[in-house]
């Protein structure tokens, strides 16, 4: 058993954003000599919490403790001076400086007349990297190393201002098999070091290998704590999403018609040789983890990204699209994943964003008739129950729900047939998410296709007719919802394969 | 008092009163009936160099080469009338198509090169300039004809020709903003080009058509600039894209595009001029001037900063993930 005193300990931390409880009354114990495994599906409210812990937020309530005593973190230079080295995705290095001075940034040690000690500083950087076992030069250039080598100059900072506690948040996203070996043997030892190492991951099976204790978050709150978790595939997934099927108004509206059909897309950048088909009124759910290729997918269906081989068709017809005018012009749509940066326009109120895709049917010559545009905007938040406010706010104001909804009135409104949802429910509560649901079956009832592309894995297994699970740009299998559960559908899109393709995140 | 202030021109106004009634305190001359059709006239160059100015920060960039284009053009328009000896019409048309021409390089330099606006535009603020001193050995043209200065000067039922230019540029840029296809994409442009081009809209296109309409105005504003002093001279429009920025900025267009109504632009470009009429009437020295104008632009752009900082602060709850399509390209 671990000392009872912990070396980092969260205690009852709450933070809300508007109406949202983000993290409600959430305990951590974090020991040191133990890597604790941070688990949960997107919108649990892990990234809050991790942004609490360095320092980037402030708890409204509860308390955040050293070795037992209350300390404050009030901005992230206090929570790495009080020894919490982060290392995010997005990793906080200068790529154009070498190894050496991005371990002692900020900090570089100074000789008398406050001139940089350059001697020291290569010395000390490289002390660092040898206490890890790394070969890494200290004068290279960080921008020039591969990802996994970034990434451990980044561990190195933190060994560096001897952090008592490194929280790693989805360290492997970007790596190959053989380095995520690498980076756990380190971690390994730097836990055997007595730190504390916090790892947040979406890759279950490997934190079911490293991982000595876990605390699982669901909707903000610990559904299992650590003393109660058991480090097991089966447990984790069953805390994680909790009871399937509970809010999922499916509608069955699959035909034998093919409305969509894909033949061997390759793509540059990663998809390989998926060839599935979207039947009218069907559901074809997605499935993968982050980076296997699913939005790549979406994206060569809408001619962003240009196909290197394969066809398709749309309605039996060979369908080519050039780009997103000629996807859009065949009747396609895109929802994409990240509806603030690339579905909605914050500078418009709720008619101009559901017109923009297709102005050409507002009037004759390039001309835009407003009440025109007005009857079509009042027609479709009628439909689709918008807020009636959307006529006059503008978007940022409304709810998530209701900015979904406007993207696929938008698509409503340009007559498109095929609806290519990537991540449609991300970040949206649960009445809303219900709301999108009831959206598809609409959408599924008047004969047109919808490919779902989701990380929910209930709401894959609950909404989609069939489910292709991407791994690694490939399309490994196509299955009926009921020959998956929640648990087989996390194996097969978490197995391992062949090494991610590095260089193209990089 | 509510709803006036909910109305989509009541700041800019309201900065226009205000401005105005401070310069009115300090000095008498200013109402004069004078002073006041001097203003219109003053006026009038920059609101139509600014019209081409707003759309080009309506599409999320930034034109810093009208005043270095009008020197420019002055000197071809008199250079083509004066020692061309072509009439006074194709002197225009060949000003206006030039001017057209030059904002294509500007638009393609930008939309196609992906050269970003601010520095395409500062490397046109220099080179046309420059173009504009290697002919008539960098000397002023004066006396380019005498039906020049009509243009200018002109009235038509008494009211000065300038005025009519303004009410008819704006009247159809405004059209065309609102009730046009094209005017409706130059707004999603600077509001989301991912989501524009994600909606289907060739965001190329519509940042070259935003640098055509820039062209087109500095042109036009570039033969009223002549006819004024019957001239051509590679020294005018000096700090004429400061001015004509202001006035977008001032008349509540946002630097960060997608924001902003034509017609607050010319309430902008007349609160600028009501400025510097007021320094002026006070017996302001030039340098002086060119401080408050430098003033007047830091804070407008600076009120456009906080405004957007409100923004960010409202929509901070984002949620961040992988699997993004941004990256994976790139």
């Amino acid at each position: 058993m671990p000392d009872p005193v912990a070396l980092w300990e969260l205690e009852n931390v709450t933070k809300r954003f508007g109406g949202v409880v983000a993290n409600d009354r959430v305990s951590l114990r974090l020991f040191g000599g133990q890597i604790h495994g941070l688990l949960g599906e997107n919108g649990s409210g892990k990234s809050t919490l991790i942004k609490t812990l360095c320092g980037a937020h402030q708890p409204e309530s509860g308390r955040i403790l050293r070795a037992g005593q209350p300390v404050t973190l009030a901005d992230p230079i206090a929570a790495r001076r009080a020894g919490i080295a982060t290392v995010f995705q997005e990793f906080s290095l200068v790529p154009t400086l070498s190894v050496a001075e991005n371990v002692f940034l900020g900090r570089l040690p100074l000789r008398r007349g406050r001139q940089i000690d350059w001697a020291r500083m290569r010395e000390d950087a490289r002390r660092v990297l040898a206490s890890m076992s790394v070969k890494i030069d200290c004068d290279a250039v960080v921008g020039e190393l591969s990802v996994a080598n970034q990434q451990l100059v980044e561990i190195a900072k933190a060994l560096a201002v001897d952090a008592t506690m490194i929280v790693l948040d989805e360290p492997t996203a970007a790596l190959g098999i053989e380095e995520i070996v690498r980076l756990h043997a380190l971690l390994r030892r730097l836990r055997d070091q007595g730190r504390a190492i916090l790892y947040i991951s979406h890759r279950l099976d490997e934190v079911v290998d490293l991982v000595d204790a876990i605390t699982i978050l669901k909707n903000g709150r610990v559904s299992s704590s650590a003393e109660e978790s058991r480090i097991e595939l089966s447990y984790i997934v069953q805390s994680m999403v909790g009871d399937v099927g509970e809010h999922y108004p499916k509608e069955r509206n699959a035909t034998d018609e093919v409305l969509f059909r894909a033949s061997g897309l390759s793509t540059a950048n990663r998809v390989r040789d998926v060839s599935f088909e979207v039947r009218r009124g069907e559901v074809f759910g997605l499935g993968g983890v982050l980076g296997s290729g699913r939005t790549e997918v979406a994206r060569a269906i809408f001619g962003v990204d240009r196909l290197v081989a394969g066809s398709m068709t749309l309605r039996g017809e060979p369908f080519r699209p050039s780009g997103p005018p000629s996807a859009i012009h065949g009747g396609v749509a895109l929802v994409p994943e990240n509806r603030k940066a690339d579905g909605l326009f914050f500078n418009f109120t709720g008619f101009p964003n559901v017109s923009i895709a297709s102005l050409g049917k507002l009037g004759a010559y390039g001309t835009i008739r407003l009440r025109t545009e007005r009857e079509a905007g009042r027609r479709l938040v009628r439909d689709l129950d918008i807020t009636p406010t959307a006529e006059e706010r503008l978007v940022g104001t409304l709810s998530g729900g209701n900015q979904q909804k406007i993207i696929v009135a938008r698509w409503l409104f340009a007559d498109a047939e095929l609806f290519v949802l990537d991540e449609p429910t991300q970040g949206i509560d649960i009445g809303a998410k219900i709301a999108v649901y009831r959206l598809m079956n609409r959408l599924t009832a008047a004969g047109k296709g919808v490919l779902l592309i989701s990380s929910d894995h209930d709401e894959l297994l609950a909404m989609s007719d069939r489910i292709g699970i991407m791994s690694h740009g490939r399309l490994v299998g196509v299955h009926l919802p009921k020959e998956l559960d929640v648990t087989s559908l996390v194996r097969a899109s978490t197995g391992p394969g062949p090494p991610a393709q590095k260089e193209i995140v990089a | 008092m509510k709803r006036f202030l909910a109305l989509p021109f009541a700041g800019p106004l309201l900065a226009l009163v205000v401005v105005a009634a401070a310069v009115a305190l300090t000095t008498a001359r200013f109402l004069e009936a004078g002073n006041l059709s001097n203003l219109v006239l003053q006026v009038s160059i920059i609101a139509i160099v600014a019209i081409g100015s707003s759309f080009v920060i309506f599409t999320g960039g930034i034109d810093l080469s009208p005043g270095s284009m009008i020197a420019l053009l002055t000197m071809v328009f008199a250079l083509t009338v004066k020692m061309g000896e072509f009439p006074l019409a194709v002197g225009v048309l060949v000003v206006l198509v030039l001017g057209t021409g030059l904002g294509l390089l500007n638009g393609l330099l930008t939309a196609y090169l992906r050269i970003p606006s601010f520095i395409t535009t500062l490397a046109a603020l220099s080179a046309f300039r420059g173009i504009a001193f290697m002919f008539n050995n960098g000397s002023p043209i004066f006396s380019v004809s005498p039906d020049l200065e009509r243009i200018f000067y002109g009235t038509l039922v008494g009211i000065p020709l300038p005025l009519f230019y303004v009410v008819v540029l704006y009247a159809a840029a405004f059209w065309f903003l609102r009730n046009t296809a094209a005017g409706r994409a130059v707004y999603a442009v600077g509001g989301s080009s991912s989501a524009a081009r994600l909606s289907g809209i060739s965001v190329r296109r519509v940042q070259l058509l935003a640098f055509l309409v820039a062209g087109l105005s500095a042109a036009i504003g570039s033969v009223l600039m002549a006819a004024r002093l019957n001239s051509g001279s590679p020294n005018y429009g000096v700090g004429m894209e400061l001015s004509a920025i202001a006035a977008a900025v001032i008349g509540g267009a946002s630097l960060s595009g997608g924001r902003g109504n034509i017609v607050n632009t010319v309430l902008g470009a007349l609160t600028i001029v009501i400025v510097q009429n007021g320094l002026n009437l006070n017996a302001v020295p030039t340098s002086a001037q060119n401080v408050v104008v430098g003033a007047i632009i830091v804070l407008a752009v600076g009120i456009d900063m906080w405004r957007a900082e409100i923004g960010q602060a409202m929509s901070f709850f984002s949620s961040s993930k992988g699997d993004n399509p941004a990256r994976s390209t790139t």
